[in-house]
């Protein structure tokens, strides 16, 4: 069998994280149309600046950082001022919902959440956030690696993580209120 | 000597395996303790779980695979 050409190998390893790559922009853009666009613009720039890829090392985290810097161009670039991250205080889903949890396993409240709900919340973040959610918790990436994509300390993916998981979880608190999931909720505490 | 305010803190390494050994060694030990942080932590994790199940399964069109495929491989 004849060895495959570099190029070829490139192709294939790419291709490789195809639904990975699919997967964040849709999480990124919010709209599939957008995120086929994002991810064929991504390809592109990633086959003109291949020669910058080092193989062996992790083409996954070179791919995303190269997505993330076409959407932040593309779709943010008019806002990226504007984007702040509020600080909305501790909120540990947790501990709202420990009196509600009962005796039952602590995570039983968790498969109870529509996974779309999920997915909503998720995209309810701001951007700054919802990129840090779907690179550590989405696609695995360790703190380093994802600070190296975001081009921040890592200090900062920590911060920026912590405050995006509180946010989830009060989304999906009120969620689990209006839907029936826990009694009472915030009411019943106010 | 470590207490729930320490253990929470760290609840984000602790989940996404960021500590080190004796980090993870020292959280432990609080844990075992304290049945209340263990809760936390077991949702911490379960609520890490579901984002990722959540998102995982969305799997790219084939027609954006093939179009790729070509463009790459021409």
């Amino acid at each position: 069998m004849a060895e495959q050409s570099a190029e070829q190998d490139f192709g294939t390893e790419a291709i490789g994280n195809l639904d990975a790559l699919y997967r964040g922009a849709l999480r990124l853009t919010r709209d599939p149309d957008k995120a086929q666009d994002l991810v064929q613009d991504t390809y592109a720039r990633a086959l003109r600046y291949q020669h910058s890829y080092q193989a062996g090392t992790n083409m996954k985290a070179w791919l995303f950082a190269i997505m993330r810097n076409l959407y932040w161009d593309r779709f943010q670039k008019a806002n990226r001022e504007a984007v702040s991250i509020d600080d909305i205080g501790e909120f540990a889903l947790y501990d709202q919902m420990r009196d509600d949890l009962g005796e039952g396993p602590e995570t039983e409240v968790l498969d109870r959440i529509a996974r779309g709900e999920v997915v909503d919340s998720i995209e309810k973040l701001n951007p700054l956030h919802r990129e840090v959610v779907l690179l550590v918790d989405v696609e695995g990436f360790s703190y380093k690696d994802a600070a190296t994509i975001l081009g921040v300390p890592i200090g900062t993916v920590m911060s920026r993580l912590h405050r995006a998981r509180q946010q989830l979880q009060k989304d999906l608190f009120e969620y689990a209120v209006e839907s029936g999931i826990v009694p009472g909720g915030l009411n019943k505490r106010s | 000597m470590y207490d729930c305010e320490d253990c929470v803190r760290r609840l984000d390494q602790l989940v996404d395996k960021e500590l080190s050994a004796p980090e993870v060694e020292e959280v432990h030990v609080h844990l075992d303790e304290c049945g209340d942080c263990t809760k936390r932590y077991r949702f911490q994790e379960g609520l890490k779980r579901l984002v990722k199940v959540s998102c995982e399964d969305q799997r790219a069109p084939e027609s954006l695979r093939e179009k790729l495929r070509q463009q790459l491989q021409s």
